[in-house]
């Protein structure tokens, strides 16, 4: 079966202010209240290579979250932005810089895109981003084994290549479905996973933003559930929360049967993607 | 249960819901484990011939909601509705032709869920008004600091087999252990909404999906394993929460019949025993009058 050709499609995002209730605590799982920092919004100071455990936050991405102000235009946005696709500033003091999707998260609410620090600075919520949309319906050679919210030429940079009827995953962790929580479910073209790890936990030891990480018995093709002898690889887009059933956030690329997947635990020497690789992607899309 | 506790300084409030029609959108369609599209009855409305101790699992059905599913009209309200009522608390029609007809709260599911005899059920449909005694939040057992109680009504808490024991630990019987790797959808949101889809129950699927609880019954007291639902639903090992199944059949991927949470603690505080009659139909709550 040859592959269609991908549907590229210009989309406008805004820069998300993040939301807060009218209480400003949230609860941990041991009953501590907290306030939430970083949950949504333009966050600053934190970068693709941080440890998700790094900063005082709760679900912080690093960079800039895009919204839009119509539910169903917001669901459109997420479902369809892929990892690598180019993002343009395109109004306020921002405008003309250029960034890169890395991900999305909950509930088809917000796509995560990565910026260089300086330009964060400069944005305010409510500009416009372009976000040129490219990459769901791409297809894998391997049989059986589904790819998702990624543009194809960013596998490479994310350590995933495929040899004849397998596909090998340089990866830092590989995590039981079990720790799988918030995000389980959902359809994974709208949402990312929460991994519910502790900075504790030697599992998730070194877990940095931009990692690759492997997930057992998880189907994640359409919605993700339980399925034994499934694998799920995904990115690490966003950092911990204290909120029981949350934690580090994992948007799903490619899910299919195990003996499809050679996976490459590097733990200590592994790097994962970085602000520079994500962006040069952005920067060659804009060129092709 | 045998269990010293401080029901006797609980309040009462008297809450207002409606019945609540099924909501679909114009695609229909939703996704199941292999891809495949269905169209099937489920959440909303008033769900027929689905009892606590009838199956949860083997119906043409997808999220069902066993009896009348309730909510309030309004945000605020509605959130006092679905957090403050407690499975066991009973529930009165108030308007229609099933006006006077009583039942018992079995769990919430972002509704509350409400079971009551066949023949009174099947006079009441979407719009019908309802009255909720709910009873039960702040309910604490004394001699259990590490275990914390939720939407657990005096009523249930009295049906429930086992209590205090020798060695400190809480006696508690359930009709089935559920492992981490079925917590599905729900997970990572507050204790006193909704409920833990439990994935695994696919009946007539294929065996890679199966987690062994195809045999749940609707009602079923449960111990779900490394669950920590204190303050929100999460993975911990080395904790163990209560359930009350409440809801049935999934076809969705990642869903399945769910429990709502009504004791969590360390598992070292529980004795838990496996009791094929731990279940809320073997506990009188019909039979509750009143308020409580």
């Amino acid at each position: 079966v040859s592959a269609a050709q991908l549907v590229s499609v210009n989309l406008l995002g805004f820069v998300d202010q993040g939301e807060v209730g009218t209480d400003p605590y949230r609860i941990d799982r041991d009953g501590h209240p907290y306030v939430p920092v970083g949950d949504g919004g333009t966050v600053m100071g934190l970068r693709l290579g941080d440890g998700v455990f790094d900063a005082v936050g709760d679900h912080a991405a690093p960079g800039v979250c895009l919204v839009h102000p119509s539910d169903d235009a917001r669901h459109a946005l997420v479902g369809l932005a892929c990892l690598g696709n180019r993002a343009v500033v395109r109004s306020g003091d921002a405008a003309g810089a250029v960034g890169a999707v890395l991900g999305k998260r909950g509930g088809g609410q917000r796509v995560i895109a990565v910026f260089p620090q300086k330009v964060l600075a400069s944005l305010r919520p409510g500009d416009h981003v372009a976000v040129t949309s490219r990459g769901q319906g791409a297809t894998t050679p391997v049989v059986g084994v589904s790819q998702l919210n990624v543009v194809p030429e960013a596998l490479g940079p994310l350590g995933i290549t495929v040899h004849g009827d397998a596909i090998e995953v340089r990866v830092r962790a590989t995590l039981a479905s079990r720790t799988i929580g918030n995000g389980i479910g959902r359809p994974m073209a709208m949402w990312d996973v929460d991994v519910q790890v502790n900075a504790s936990d030697s599992a998730t030891r070194g877990l940095c933003l931009g990692d690759l990480v492997a997930i057992t018995d998880l189907d994640a093709r359409y919605n993700a559930g339980y399925r034994k002898g499934f694998l799920s690889v995904g990115v690490v887009v966003h950092g911990a929360s204290p909120q029981p059933g949350h934690g580090p956030g994992v948007t799903v690329v490619l899910s299919g049967p195990k003996e499809a997947f050679v996976v490459q635990e590097e733990r200590n020497n592994y790097r994962g993607l970085s602000e520079e690789r994500l962006l040069a992607l952005a920067l060659a899309e804009s060129e092709s | 249960m045998k269990v010293n506790s401080n029901l006797d300084h609980l309040l009462t409030q008297v809450l207002a819901g409606e019945v609540w029609p099924p909501l679909a959108d114009r695609h229909g369609y939703r996704v199941d484990p292999d891809g495949h599209a269905f169209f099937l009855p489920g959440m909303g409305g008033v769900t027929l011939d689905v009892h606590c101790g009838d199956p949860a699992t083997g119906y043409a059905g997808d999220h069902v909601e066993p009896g009348l599913s309730v909510r309030h009209r309004e945000t605020g309200p509605n959130y006092a509705l679905q957090y403050l009522t407690c499975v066991g608390n009973r529930v009165v029609v108030v308007s229609g032709p099933a006006k006077g007809a009583a039942g018992f709260v079995i769990g919430q599911h972002a509704y509350v869920l409400v079971d009551m005899p066949s023949e009174e059920m099947a006079q009441v449909t979407t719009g019908d008004q309802v009255r909720v005694y709910a009873h039960g939040q702040g309910l604490a057992l004394l001699d259990h600091p590490d275990i914390v109680v939720k939407n657990c009504s005096p009523a249930l808490l009295r049906g429930l087999d086992g209590g205090d024991s020798s060695n400190g630990q809480l006696e508690i019987h359930v009709s089935k252990v559920v492992s981490p790797e079925a917590v599905g959808a729900g997970a990572g949101m507050a204790s006193e909404y909704a409920n833990t889809d439990l994935m695994g129950a696919y009946a007539g699927l294929s065996d890679d999906l199966s987690l062994g609880l195809e045999s749940l019954r609707v009602g079923d007291i449960v111990a779900l394993t490394d669950q920590d639902h204190r303050f929100g639903r999460g993975y911990r090992e080395g904790w163990t929460t209560i359930g009350v199944i409440s809801t049935g059949s999934c076809q969705l991927f990642g869903h399945g019949p769910g429990p709502s949470s009504i004791m969590s603690g360390p598992s070292s505080a529980f004795n838990v025993v496996v009791d094929d009659d731990a279940n809320l139909a073997n506990f009188g709550l019909d039979q509750v009058k009143g308020h409580s």
